[in-house]
């Protein structure tokens, strides 16, 4: 890991002077750079040189009281390289990345929707996440704002029209969602056609936005781990799992081997049922509904294995901070490698009917194309970025629980079109049966859980896992009391999401369902 | 009345139900989908998920509600041809659940519709939500007396 490290400290070095940058480690072992505000593009850019597939993670915001600090966390060489800076937070205001890195859009509309930080020159710095009924100087996450109770009525309901130019060429303007056949959860779709193709896509997210982030700090550690596992019902073990790895990292606390290989267990079980539900879905939206059913039936058998493991058939509920909560008996493991052998001979089936079956292939090949470099430039993360040919996975570049010790493949194709996108998910199921019951086999005895500290010392760590959608990241920040000073939380959806727009635009209206699935949206995650 | 009682009796024999989702973390969805599938096979009952809130008798709410979906889940039920029945899934959607008292939360689905059949849960099984749905039709069934 180091010379990776020395690699983009060499790249920073040869581009800014000596005296405008500061070195600090970032928990776990991630370069860091303290900067000021006027100089965070420049150490970007010289950042984004070290390799073609850097981008952007995300940015974190943090109130300091009288400043803000603004953390751009930036993926490249399989790590994660910070810049961070201070802006006062009496005129928050920085110039805007977006322009360089068009998948930084979100990210910054983001923290200026929860602290107000103004974004210079950014495309589209419309409202994002908070409700159309938001007072504008209101932002939740200032460590000074009052919260409004739930009978506090805000009059001035506005619907925003975040569709920027209609430039005379729109023949109409179709509203997907909040409530669609064609969508599972709420959010906004504004796509304006022309005869029946597709020319603009505006998202508008924040349908299912329950303030998690801000709730976090007002919750003890304990707590917060049952509350960032319902953030996604479907990725639930993902999330905690990234929430106690950071804290562990602050607290510097080893979890015992089998604790790490149940989880290992753990998650791959929730990405099986995570990939067949996409599946499945898939086929529901390009009308294949026996296919559906088809898939959902033998998604049943990982449920089953998911209770019998976890107690839980959704919701798992088995992490806790320090290891898990709950053993795997000796006697539910013939049960699992039933289970496992027989959702192996169906993700086979499924598998070779992706490659055979006409009614999938028409319906998805070259339908919703993502170039390499748009994924890069979207910062396109999990099976789609790896659907565009980008190696990332963050199992194999910076792995946690057990995956150093798992053997594991990483899965990547070349087309980047939504049958890819569904391929790339069947290789994973097969490949993640086999890191199941490689698991079973070698688990270690021991200990599943230690016991740590409740009150959490004043330090800050990020902690990324690969969830079933693609990259999670968490950055925690603890103050010396049990509860957490700031809780970031960056879903692999919210990144994805970005690349909605590239793919759907110039496609066939009626191939927007289909486009649009294949990144597996999830909008719970993406709206926290 | 002729015309009311064929409503009632349709209504209790094949009710036609809306999901929407005014907040959730996607765990009671992703039951309510399992409902559909062959395992559970709601259709058995007659029950037929309908996407418009124009056709559907019965509306499943899953999770907290939202200050941004609130506006959208009080439209729909307004759209719904009445009497229309409210089913509440899960504990955010009964409560609030774990969310209760977050900024942009409101509460359960009560703050906002008038709720029939609360099913709790975090999600509630699909077994749970199937008793929540025939004892929402037994209530019907009930009212055909009055």
């Amino acid at each position: 890991m180091s010379d990776v490290n020395d690699r983009i400290l060499s790249a920073v070095k040869e581009n800014i002077p000596q005296d405008k940058f500061s070195i600090e480690v970032l928990k776990p072992d991630s370069l860091a750079f303290r900067t000021s505000s006027d100089m965070v593009i420049p150490t970007i850019k010289a950042i984004l040189t070290t390799s073609d597939d850097a981008t952007l993670s995300t940015i974190s915001s943090v109130d300091l009281t009288d400043r803000f600090e603004l953390l751009y966390h930036l993926r490249t060489l399989g790590t994660i390289a910070t810049v961070r800076c201070e802006i006062p937070s009496a005129d928050p205001r920085i110039t805007s990345i977006t322009p360089f890195i068009p998948g930084a859009n979100f990210a910054e509309r983001e923290a200026a929707d929860f602290l107000g930080i103004v974004f210079e020159k950014h495309p589209d710095p419309s409202r994002l996440i908070v409700p159309d009924a938001w007072p504008k100087d209101l932002y939740p996450l200032r460590k000074s704002a009052e919260m409004p109770t739930p009978d506090t009525v805000f009059e001035d309901i506005t619907v925003q029209e975040t569709s920027a130019n209609t430039n005379g060429t729109i023949r109409m303007k179709i509203v997907i969602g909040p409530q669609h056949p064609a969508l599972l959860e709420p959010e906004r779709f504004t796509v304006d056609v022309d005869g029946e193709t597709v020319t603009k896509v505006v998202p508008r997210i924040g349908y299912c936005h329950r303030g998690v982030e801000k709730a976090a700090e007002s919750r003890d550690y304990m707590k917060d781990v049952y509350m960032v596992e319902r953030i996604c019902g479907i990725c639930n073990s993902c999330h905690s799992t990234t929430f106690c790895q950071a804290v562990e990292t602050i607290l510097e606390t080893d979890v015992p081997a089998r604790g790490r290989f149940i989880r290992t267990i753990v998650l791959e079980l929730n990405r099986i049922q995570s990939h067949l539900l996409l599946i499945g879905h898939a086929g529901h939206e390009i009308g294949y509904d026996t296919f559906f059913q088809y898939v959902w039936r033998d998604r049943e058998i990982v449920m089953d294995l998911i209770e019998r493991v976890t107690g839980n058939r959704v919701i798992s509920s088995i992490l806790a901070i320090g290891g898990v909560r709950r053993d795997i008996k000796e006697s539910s493991i013939p049960t699992i490698k039933d289970g496992l052998s027989k959702l192996r001979t169906r993700s086979e089936f499924y598998r070779n009917m992706l490659d055979e079956d006409l009614t999938l292939k028409m319906r998805t090949e070259n339908v919703g194309v993502l170039s390499r470099k748009d994924a890069v430039a979207m910062c396109a993360v999990g099976p789609v970025a790896r659907a565009s040919g980008i190696e990332t996975d963050v199992r194999l570049e910076a792995p946690y629980a057990a995956y150093d010790e798992v053997p594991f493949k990483i899965i990547t194709r070349d087309e980047g079109d939504s049958w890819a996108r569904i391929r790339v998910r069947a290789d994973e199921l097969l490949n993640s049966i086999e890191m199941i019951e490689y698991a079973i086999d070698n688990l270690p005895d021991g200990d599943i859980r230690v016991r740590t500290p409740r009150r959490v010392p004043e330090a800050e760590a990020i902690n990324r896992v690969e969830a079933p959608r693609g990259e999670l990241f968490y950055y925690v920040k603890g103050n010396g009391t049990q509860f957490p000073e700031r809780v970031k939380i960056r879903t692999p959806t919210l990144t994805n999401l970005q690349s909605v727009p590239r793919l759907t635009e110039g496609g066939n209206v009626a191939d927007f369902p289909i486009a649009f699935a294949s990144i597996d949206p999830c909008f719970s995650c993406t709206d926290r | 009345m002729c015309a009311s009682k064929i409503v009632r009796w349709a209504e209790r024999r094949s009710p036609w139900v809306l999901h929407f989702n005014s907040g959730s973390c996607n765990g009671c969805d992703i039951e309510i989908a399992a409902l559909l599938t062959p395992k559970y096979d709601i259709y058995r009952l007659g029950v037929q998920l309908e996407p418009s809130p124009r056709h559907a008798d019965v509306l499943l709410v899953t999770g907290v509600v939202t200050r941004q979906a609130a506006e959208r889940l009080k439209r729909i039920y307004e759209q719904m041809a009445k009497p229309a029945f409210v089913v509440a899934i899960g504990a955010c959607g009964c409560t609030g659940g774990v969310f209760a008292g977050n900024y942009p939360v409101l509460g359960g689905a009560d703050k906002v519709i008038p709720v029939d059949v609360y099913i709790p849960g975090c999600p509630p099984r699909p077994e749970a939500i199937i008793d929540g749905v025939v004892k929402l039709l037994k209530k019907l069934e009930a009212s055909k007396n009055e």
